[in-house]
């Protein structure tokens, strides 16, 4: 589960570096914890651009009402971990 | 990687992060086609938008979509026309549920017992001169008197040319009557002579809004950016027009690649069926489109843009808590 976890967070930070053109970081120096709204000052609509690769990637359909909750790299990779383990 | 924290020192950090949850989600709504004056270079009519469709007159259908907009995610909704103070009633439909905002002439007084705490924003288009030539009369006098030391209103000024070396008497005017100002430019719709922008004109308001906003900044409800932005039609480098509006109808939207724009914006015409392109008028040249709401906004929707050093990120803040006042997210 753990295992799932690391590799789902270094998963979306690669998703958001690539989406929000990132520079100077990579996944693995991408601070899993980082606000991601008051640090690397994500909106709404960057969000819903990563909810659509999420879901085309993982078969997740992320509601709008939950963005708020998704902070951090670590929370929507735990997010993610625990809706596909749902649908098993 | 550049962070928010990493280019702003505390003070300023404090004040971005009041702003950057807010997650504003605006509409905008024509309340009714007709009005009770009728304004050279009121987009509104010259386009022929009070025309395109029939008003919607049953006050549950009103109460009805409005509900229906709050489930579409709309937290902020904005009140335009047409008058819409000739409609207190579907007003009240939006005001009962949603921060709401009300654009009005100010001809007509809303009661404050009915609407305490609504934000009213007064359009004004110059000196008595300029008012008459443009309006057929004179509004500050009687919406001035309508509103006199409301805290929840504020003077829409639109400055024209013929303003330029006026402004600072019309500031002081708001400011002696309690209220607070904003500022945008006429973008002339019906090409009424001598009330289009020259370059040189728009160089000289910028430096004459950048003073009044330093020597009334407890009535000015502005930034130095936003003047740039307006002014110029520049920012960061990019040009304001079609291809970069943010405030086009989300579900007519068809421009490839499309811009970072607002979330689920409808402009909806006033039987809450046909949607009008923009904020504006669908006849509008946007390269020479002044709309101060959606220059504004086309600085709020680039906030990634703007986190490149401290001053970009400085001025989006100061641009957006300009907007978070003016729609009452955040105080004066």
């Amino acid at each position: 589960m753990e295992n799932d976890i690391t590799k789902t967070t270094l998963r979306i930070a690669e998703i958001i570096i690539n989406e929000l053109k990132l520079e100077d970081v990579t996944p693995e120096t991408f601070e899993p914890d980082l606000d991601l709204v008051d640090e690397v000052g994500i909106d709404s609509m960057d969000l819903a651009t990563i909810a659509l690769v999420i879901r085309d990637e993982y078969g997740i359909r992320i509601d709008e009402d939950d963005y708020p909750k998704l902070t951090t790299v670590r929370i929507i990779a735990r997010y993610i971990t625990d809706k596909l383990s749902s649908k098993e | 990687m550049i962070t928010v924290s990493s280019l702003l020192d505390e003070h300023w950090y404090e004040r971005y992060k009041k702003i950057s949850k807010l997650n504003i989600r605006s509409s905008i709504y024509d309340i009714t086609d007709r009005c009770n004056l009728r304004c050279k270079g009121c987009f509104f009519f010259s386009s022929g938008e009070h025309e395109v469709a029939s008003e919607e007159t049953d006050i549950n259908t009103w109460h009805r979509f409005v509900e229906k907009e709050m489930d579409r995610g709309v937290n902020l909704a904005i009140l335009i026309g047409g008058e819409p103070t000739l409609c207190m009633d579907r007003i009240e439909a939006f005001y009962k549920r949603l921060p709401t905002f009300c654009a009005t002439n100010g001809l007509i007084k809303l009661d404050r017992n009915r609407f305490p705490d609504l934000m009213v924003g007064l359009s004004l288009w110059g000196d008595e001169e300029d008012e008459r030539t443009l309006r057929g009369k004179d509004t500050f006098t009687i919406s001035s008197s309508n509103y006199e030391g409301d805290p929840h209103t504020y003077y829409l000024y639109t400055i024209t040319p013929k303003q330029l070396g006026k402004t600072e008497k019309i500031i002081q005017k708001i400011r002696d009557v309690g209220v607070k100002a904003h500022v945008q430019l006429l973008s002339n719709d019906e090409g009424v002579d001598g009330f289009s922008w020259q370059p040189e004109e728009l160089i000289d308001i910028r430096a004459e809004m950048d003073d009044l906003l330093d020597k009334y900044p407890d009535t000015l409800v502005s930034c130095k950016y936003y003047h740039e932005i307006i002014t110029t039609g520049k920012m960061l480098g990019r040009t304001f027009g079609w291809m970069e509006c943010p405030s086009v109808t989300e579900p007519i939207d068809k421009r490839d690649p499309r811009p970072k724009r607002l979330t689920n914006f409808i402009r909806w015409a006033s039987d809450l069926k046909t949607m009008h392109r923009c904020c504006t008028s669908e006849t509008r040249d946007c390269s020479t489109c002044k709309d101060g709401a959606a220059h504004m906004s086309w600085v709020m929707v680039n906030k990634r843009a703007h986190i490149k050093t401290t001053k970009d990120l400085q001025n989006w803040i100061e641009v957006y808590e300009m907007f978070a006042k003016l729609y009452q997210f955040i105080p004066w």
